[in-house]
């Protein structure tokens, strides 16, 4: 299971049987350029794995403005 | 992914630029292309005084923090507007900001100058957006002036300037189609006005405040009914991803090759601008706007108090 920290939201969402960043982009129907998404201080790139247990925070770019 | 530049493990994909960076080399790559967009548009110099438009928001943040690093002689003004419960976070993230970079900034407030938006919102029969974004340029403009400021800088991104520019395509709106662009030189009583992020998109000023710590998370303003070019923006992040690079092209094809085809209507349209009678701004109609809209706030605001008692 991951733990998505979903910005500017507020919600916290959790997935399961996704390994992969871009699976997790894929689920919450955002394309890699409109969100960027860190685990802790590290931003992450869509190609990267994810461990079960895992917590990350998905924020969306498009401000509204 | 690799970085492009030193091999590390990436941590931003930028497939419009078919490269990735690492969390040192990025900067570099956001740096270079407000340096570039700096210099092709001719927007300031070394030499010249910036007042930089801080909302509050990530990219007028980057902004600021940006040309600070570049060594350029800048200033920020907030105008805090007087919005419960909103105005007041906005403010204090911008203030804390700059205290933290050591960075000049200056606040007015519009209670201050008898106009909160909240008195906008309840004394005036229009949209409190489209007289709020009036208000602001307004004062952005003015304290330009007035303090002996070269340019006016905002920071807005390819994101904004693209959605912009397709919903005035979309209406053939040709009097802005001639106009518009990432400078816009002085005129009699307007200061030049420049948009130094304009080559990058949101999602790389996201990843640049990400980087520097710039905390971004904030309630949206109580007013903002959805704005209005979120529909828009998920179109052109659909089309992008698609073909990557497809926004900049779009935006950069109509500077190079639509806008010269719109001549300038203004200059034949022969309105002749002098400053407003109360507070000095250009307008065409001897007391300006914003300056009407503020004696129309006193009135309205006087007769509902005298029918209520
Ligand atoms: S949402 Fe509307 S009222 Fe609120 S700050 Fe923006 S323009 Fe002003
Ligand atoms: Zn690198
Ligand atoms: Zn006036």
């Amino acid at each position: 299971m991951i733990t998505v920290n979903l910005e500017p939201d507020g919600e916290v969402i959790e997935l399961h049987g996704t390994k992969t960043v871009i699976a997790v982009l894929n689920r919450l129907k955002l394309r890699p350029s409109m969100a960027i998404v860190a685990r802790n201080d590290e931003l992450l790139t869509s190609d990267r794995r994810l461990t079960p247990g895992e917590t990350i925070l998905v924020r969306k770019v498009t401000s509204a403005g | 992914m690799k970085c492009t530049r030193c091999k590390k493990l990436a941590c931003v994909s930028l497939p419009s630029h078919h490269s990735g960076f690492c969390k040192d080399c990025y900067p570099l790559f956001f740096t270079r292309q407000v340096e570039t967009a700096i210099r092709r548009e001719k927007m300031f110099t070394h030499g010249e005084r910036i007042l930089v438009a801080l909302s509050g928001g990530k990219d007028s943040l980057a902004l600021m923090l940006e040309l600070k690093l570049q060594g350029y002689d800048i200033t920020g003004l907030h105008i805090d507007l007087g919005i419960p419960n909103s105005s007041n976070k906005a403010r204090a993230k911008v203030e804390n900001f700059c205290d933290m970079h050591d960075l000049t900034l200056q606040v007015l407030e519009m209670e201050k100058e008898g106009l909160p938006i909240p008195e906008v919102k309840a004394f005036i029969n229009r949209p409190v957006c489209a007289v709020c974004g009036k208000v602001k340029r307004h004062h952005f403009n003015r304290i330009a002036r007035e303090g002996g400021f070269d340019v006016l800088a905002t920071g807005h991104n390819l994101d904004d300037e693209v959605a912009r520019l397709f919903a005035n395509t979309l209406r053939w709106d040709t009097a802005y189609l001639s106009d518009q662009g990432p400078m816009l030189p002085a005129a009699e009583g307007f200061v030049r006005k420049v948009k130094p992020l304009f080559r990058l998109t949101e999602f790389e000023t996201a990843n640049y405040a990400f980087l520097k710590g710039i905390e971004i998370h904030s309630a949206p303003c109580p007013y903002s009914g959805g704005a209005s070019f979120t529909n828009h923006k998920k179109l052109w992040g659909e089309l992008e991803h698609r073909s990557p690079g497809q926004k900049f092209q779009f935006y950069h094809g109509f500077l190079k090759r639509g806008k010269p085809a719109f001549p300038v209507q203004e200059e034949t349209s022969g309105v002749t601008l002098t400053p407003c009678d109360e507070c000095g701004s250009p307008t065409s109609v001897g007391t300006c706007s914003v300056c009407r809209i503020k004696a129309t706030v006193r009135e309205n605001k006087a007769k509902a108090e005298a029918t209520q008692g």
